[in-house]
């Protein structure tokens, strides 16, 4: 028993290869074939012809590329930490086993359920002009009126309270989940010494869910990267382009402009964008460790 | 052994009976909107309103009529075509897609349309039935590639009520509309100080059509070339300044709504909170049918007019139009029979369409006295040698609608100088059109 246990057969390679298959087909060949299409002139409809990094020149000598990693970058520096700080206080609030907490559990991971469709229609019910939630709470202290989809920098951060309404529900659970897994009897320790809570939380709750903490943070990162769907349907990326997240860019170039080479060459700028700024925060959290250590 | 065999084949047979018989299912996929609701089971054409209930009930009659031809609608977020575009990428593309003339040219120059010349000969459909604008529209190297179904433009739709107030009516009952851009800001401040709402009721928002839509109007004015060369466009001139300075005085003199998207202005006039929708033909029969009605802002008050002559040099105003197209793919001859039946239903009913507002595309819907006899068609009759589209080599024109309409906003709303955005625009939609 313990031999064949130790014998390494090439045929117990063969227990991946369903994995491996589908690992290849749906990531490693998409992502391969839209390097290639970024090296060459081709539209949706074929017609390729290799251009070598001439669509990469292109995006990135574009204003309107510039303007869009800008937006995006200062929606992921808004959201990201507002979506981590938000969801461990709301973690923290109903880290409880009452009847009350776990209702508002399900409360305010409701509307992680909801389509972006539905996340938008409700948000545009808010902050449209005239007969929107806002506009009526604005005529009614009197207050000149926002035009929060159609202002530059409110339409940006229109979208930025729809994504954080929308996306709270899954760092409110992770760190849920982590709160629960700290000893208790750290907790009574604690009592016992008198600690106050400011020091409970800095001293025990945080450091022993830190990991968690960089798990939200980068999960947020990627997907916030990734910010299309709200923007789209809310404000169009406009006023003047000053809600134009990456993906809608990519989006424009590749569908409506038919560029699938320069729309392949944005992505895969986005990719290492993204890849950059994940790596980082791994980077910035595992060096922290260690100087703790 | 042998009993249950041949009770399984009996079995499998019967299952299959259903699909031996099966009808014919056409993939209808359409914008226009969706009114499922309202117009799910109308088969009387003649009961419905607006462009989704009239489209609804129109193929609601076509599948009451003809029991052996399903039509299975999509119904997809106006304009559709990056939908389409990844359903003809991946060889998925409905048998008939609703398309505007404007964004033919890119589909059929990639020979992605099926030529529908010997589709309509068999259903004794003849190009010379239709005008000679929509027949132009659709025919592209001699061939024709789409049923035209309408043509359409932007209008001034008029609330007389608020007019009336503003003394802005004439003895004949019809509103004062301006001639020149002096008389726009006379009158509209005039409205303004009377009513206390604004003259215009625009879309600014969330939406690029609309601006790019006037600015083409108020080129075609000045008898501009912009596209003289259908691979770049050119508006660096004084003409482009002008229409822009035009668009742009008209919001900083507070003549215009500010911040509404599309649905919040086609309310918002519905509603009585400006003078004068600047928008499509879609919305006469909707806006007519609510003055008929009493107790609201439309009530008895409701007339509509081409888009005024802002400039001297020529009488013209931007128009478009819808066709039914059948993208490439494989589809059988009784199939291709069915798509005829329904082109010609919706040929014959060209009428019915024409209610919405929309300008019909066959001659005799034109010269018939049940069109003539619809209210407010000869207020804008003219539209029909005034309407003027951008030369059909001009590619991606959609596209182009987009990065134009984004950067007229932008001077419009202040984010950018009249000149910065003109120029801006000019190079982005040269740089696109430079790499198709």
């Amino acid at each position: 028993m313990a031999e064949s246990y130790r014998r390494s057969r090439w045929s117990n390679g063969l227990f991946v290869v369903p994995y491996l298959s589908v690992f290849l087909t749906l990531l490693v060949f998409p992502l391969g074939w839209g390097i290639w299409l970024s090296l060459n002139k081709v539209d949706l409809f074929g017609g390729e012809r290799f251009i070598g990094l001439k669509n990469y020149a292109r995006v990135l000598s574009d204003p309107i590329f510039g303007q869009a990693v800008k937006n995006t970058v200062i929606f992921v520096g808004v959201s990201v930490p507002t979506l981590v700080v938000l969801g461990l206080f709301l973690a923290l609030a109903l880290n409880k086993t009452t009847k009350g907490s776990s209702f508002l559990r399900g409360v305010f991971f409701a509307s992680s359920i909801l389509s972006v469709t539905i996340v938008t229609l409700i948000w545009r019910i808010v902050f449209i002009p005239n007969d929107g939630l806002m506009a009526l709470i604005f005529e009614y202290f009197g207050w000149q009126p926002i035009g929060f989809l159609s202002t530059t920098g409110w339409s940006l951060f229109s979208v930025g309270v729809a994504t954080v309404w929308w996306c709270i529900g899954l760092p409110m659970m992770l760190f849920l989940a982590a709160l629960q897994q700290i000893p208790k009897d750290l907790y009574e320790a604690a009592a016992l010494d008198n600690t106050s809570r400011w020091r409970v939380l800095t001293r025990i709750t945080l450091p022993s869910i830190k990991s968690t903490i960089m798990l939200v943070a980068i999960i947020q990162v990627v997907m916030q990267f990734q910010l299309f769907g709200q923007a789209q349907l809310m404000t169009n990326g406009g006023p003047a382009g000053s809600s134009r997240p990456i993906v809608m860019y990519i989006y424009e170039i590749g569908f409506l402009r038919w560029d699938i080479g320069m729309g392949a060459a944005a992505s895969q700028i986005l990719f290492l964008i993204i890849l950059c700024a994940a790596m980082l925060q791994y980077w910035v959290s595992t060096r922290k460790e260690e100087t703790d250590a | 052994m042998k009993k249950l065999l041949l009770g399984t084949t009996a079995v499998g047979l019967l299952a299959l009976a259903p699909l031996a018989n099966a009808n014919t299912t056409i993939e209808l996929q359409r914008f226009f909107g969706a009114c499922e609701a309202e117009y799910g089971k109308v088969t009387d054409v003649s009961a419905a309103v607006g462009e989704c209930g009239i489209i609804t009930a129109l193929v609601n009659k076509f599948e009451a009529d003809n029991p052996d031809i399903d039509v299975n609608v999509t119904t997809v977020e106006w304009p559709g075509y990056d939908q389409l575009n990844a359903q003809l990428a991946s060889r998925s593309a409905p048998d008939v897609v609703s398309m505007h003339y404007s964004a033919m040219s890119d589909y059929q120059s990639r020979g992605l349309l099926v030529p529908l010349d010997k589709l309509l000969k068999d259903q004794n459909i003849k190009p010379s039935d239709f005008t000679n604008a929509a027949i132009s529209s659709v025919t592209k190297e001699g061939k024709i590639y789409a049923l035209p179904f309408d043509n359409w433009t932007m209008l001034f739709h008029v609330n007389n009520n608020l007019m009336k107030k503003a003394d802005l009516m004439k003895s004949n009952g019809k509103p004062v509309l301006p001639s020149s851009s002096d008389e726009l800001f006379a009158q509209g401040k005039q409205f303004k100080d009377a009513t206390g709402k604004p003259y215009l009721v625009q879309i600014t928002a969330n939406e690029t059509a609309a601006y790019a839509r006037i600015f083409y109007t108020l080129m075609m004015q000045q008898n501009s070339k912009f596209f003289a060369d259908p691979s770049r466009i050119d508006l660096s001139g004084k003409d482009a300044k002008a229409a822009l300075t035009l668009m742009k005085d008209i919001m900083d003199k507070g003549l215009s709504t500010k911040n509404m998207d599309y649905p919040a202005a086609v309310a918002g006039f519905a509603n009585g909170q400006g003078g004068i929708a600047v928008n499509g033909t879609w919305l006469i029969g909707s806006y007519d049918a609510q003055s008929k009605q009493a107790d609201n802002p439309l009530s008895d008050g409701y007339s509509v007019f081409p888009v005024p002559q802002f400039f001297k040099q020529k009488d013209a105003t931007y128009a478009d139009g819808h066709g039914w197209v059948v993208p490439r793919g494989n589809r059988d001859e009784e199939k291709m029979a069915a798509i005829g039946k329904l082109f010609k239903f919706l040929y014959d009913n060209d009428y019915e369409w024409a209610r919405t507002g929309h300008l019909p595309t066959v001659k005799a819907v034109i010269d018939s006295d049940e069109f003539k006899s619809l209210p407010h068609r000869s207020d804008i009759a003219k539209v029909a040698k005034t309407g003027q589209a951008l030369p059909a080599q001009v590619l991606r024109q959609f596209a182009i609608q987009d990065i134009l309409g984004e950067e007229l906003g932008s001077a419009i709303s202040g984010n950018k100088s009249i000149d910065d955005a003109l120029e801006t625009a000019q190079y982005r939609i040269n740089d696109l059109l430079e790499n198709i």
